[in-house]
């Protein structure tokens, strides 16, 4: 799969086979085309060439069918600001096609799964980067999609937030397929079982955590 | 459909939430009163014709206020990206969009028709003009909302979309008056394009389907184009 923006080439060539209940973190520098590959990856944009399949759905033939199945926070994790936290979480449940009784189930599950209790009736314009960060999975999590897609889930977090999101994102491996993007080495060190490399818009390496026990020195023989 | 209703509900919720429409509602009914109140008393004549211009004029320049947001909004604060990575269609994102706008603009509307009661209290107004302005104001808010919804789904810029939506506005407002520079056939196109010409007849008495299709079909173009514009991706 490729993705070009006119003559500039975002990705070249991608060829990725991500498995069932696996932690995936891509890992590459900034401006490296992680961004661009969770976006397609999430339905947000389209290849120019190639195929996506997402959960056994084409990403352009079937793309709301993949879209159902996936569930994305972006790297900023926006939220509707003059939205409670529970009403955020129970339009996006909705909106991914769950019933009323549903909905109120779905966001209590993901209000308790996420430690969100505290702040769950607040405007989430008034949350801390932290709460956002988690109220940004929440509604990922919401509808139980099968592929869940965090775009640097890490960004602006303080450590005790780092060690909760790592936490819980190891938790869901198994249950869920994690795909994690991350600029941070120790961070895709300590939570996923495989790592892709993507330098410059080309993947240049996929190995399991298990086999490669010094990732900085495998990244810098890439770079 | 169901996908429409909680979309509109939320964009109700962010219009009624900011002050931006209060705003602009209070705004638009402050100046439509004064200028009644002073037609009415100047010429002493009981038909809502001028309030109606008014109106128009109003709408082109306080509709980009209200559609300046729309999208605009939603790019700048990647709330985009949650909508159109969720499993619904374009186009319910843009129509939910477009009736929360132009459901304020109908109930801005609505607050002018208390005119319309006073002239029936102490006078004896021709409903047939009064019936076919509204409709033309109908119309016209339409076109004028799609259009700001458009330009709103061109830039993440607030200010940008208000002034693309203006200039659009305005330029349709006065094609009348460039087409008597251009060579024929080109003038009579460029004159079925003046938005003034189309509102004008209908504002007198004269409903004209030509000038009710202008309208919807030019809403309809923009609202496609809006849809095709969050499709490109």
């Amino acid at each position: 799969m490729s993705k070009r923006y006119g003559s500039t080439v975002a990705l070249a060539s991608l060829d990725l086979e991500i498995n069932r209940g696996e932690v995936f973190g891509l890992l590459g520098p900034n401006g490296s085309g992680k961004t661009t590959f969770i976006r397609l990856l999430a339905g947000y944009l389209l290849p120019t060439a190639g195929q996506l399949e997402v959960c056994g759905c084409d990403s352009v033939e079937q793309s709301l069918e993949a879209r159902r199945r996936i569930g994305y926070v972006p790297e900023a994790a926006p939220v509707y600001g003059y939205m409670r936290v529970r009403e955020f979480l129970a339009f996006m449940a909705r909106l991914r096609g769950l019933g009323e009784r549903a909905v109120r189930d779905a966001v209590d599950r993901v209000i308790a799964a996420l430690a969100l209790e505290p702040v769950a009736d607040r405007p989430t314009r008034t949350l801390s980067r932290g709460f956002r960060q988690r109220t940004a999975i929440a509604q990922a999590l919401v509808h139980d999609p099968e592929l869940l897609i965090l775009d640097e889930p890490a960004n602006g977090l303080d450590p005790r937030q780092i060690i909760e999101i790592r936490a819980l994102i190891r938790g869901l491996a198994g249950r869920h397929t994690v795909l994690m993007s991350s600029h941070v080495l120790g961070e895709v060190a300590r939570t996923a079982d495989r790592v892709g490399i993507l330098l410059d818009g080309r993947l240049r390496g996929v190995r399991a955590m298990a086999d490669t026990p010094d990732l900085e020195e495998w990244f810098l023989s890439l770079a | 459909m169901r996908a429409l209703g909680i979309l509109l509900r939320k964009e109700l919720l962010a219009t009624f939430g900011s002050p931006i429409g209060y705003t602009v509602a209070a705004v638009f009914l402050l100046v439509l009163g004064y200028t009644f109140s002073l037609t009415l008393f100047a010429t002493k004549v009981a038909n809502l014709i001028y309030i109606f211009h008014q109106m128009y004029v109003l709408t082109i320049l306080l509709v980009p206020a209200l559609t300046m947001r729309a999208f605009a909004e939603e790019r700048r604060n990647d709330t985009l990206e949650l909508l159109l990575t969720a499993p619904v269609g374009e186009i319910w994102i843009v129509l939910a969009k477009f009736l929360a706008v132009y459901g304020l603009v109908l109930a801005m509307y609505g607050g002018a028709f208390v005119y319309v009661g006073v002239l029936e209290a102490y006078g004896a107004p021709d409903w047939g003009p009064i019936g076919s302005g509204y409709l033309a104001l109908v119309c016209h808010a339409a076109l004028i909302v799609a259009i700001g919804l458009l330009m709103s789904s061109l830039t993440e810029n607030q200010v940008v979309a208000a002034a693309l939506t203006l200039g659009a506005s305005l330029m349709l407002w006065f094609a009348d008056s460039v087409a008597y520079l251009l060579p024929p056939p080109i003038d009579s196109v460029v004159l079925n394009l003046s938005l003034i010409g189309h509102f004008r007849p209908m504002v007198t008495g004269s409903v004209f389907v030509s000038d009710i299709g202008y309208f919807v079909s030019g809403g309809l173009l923009a609202l496609f184009l809006t849809t095709r514009r969050l499709a490109e991706r």
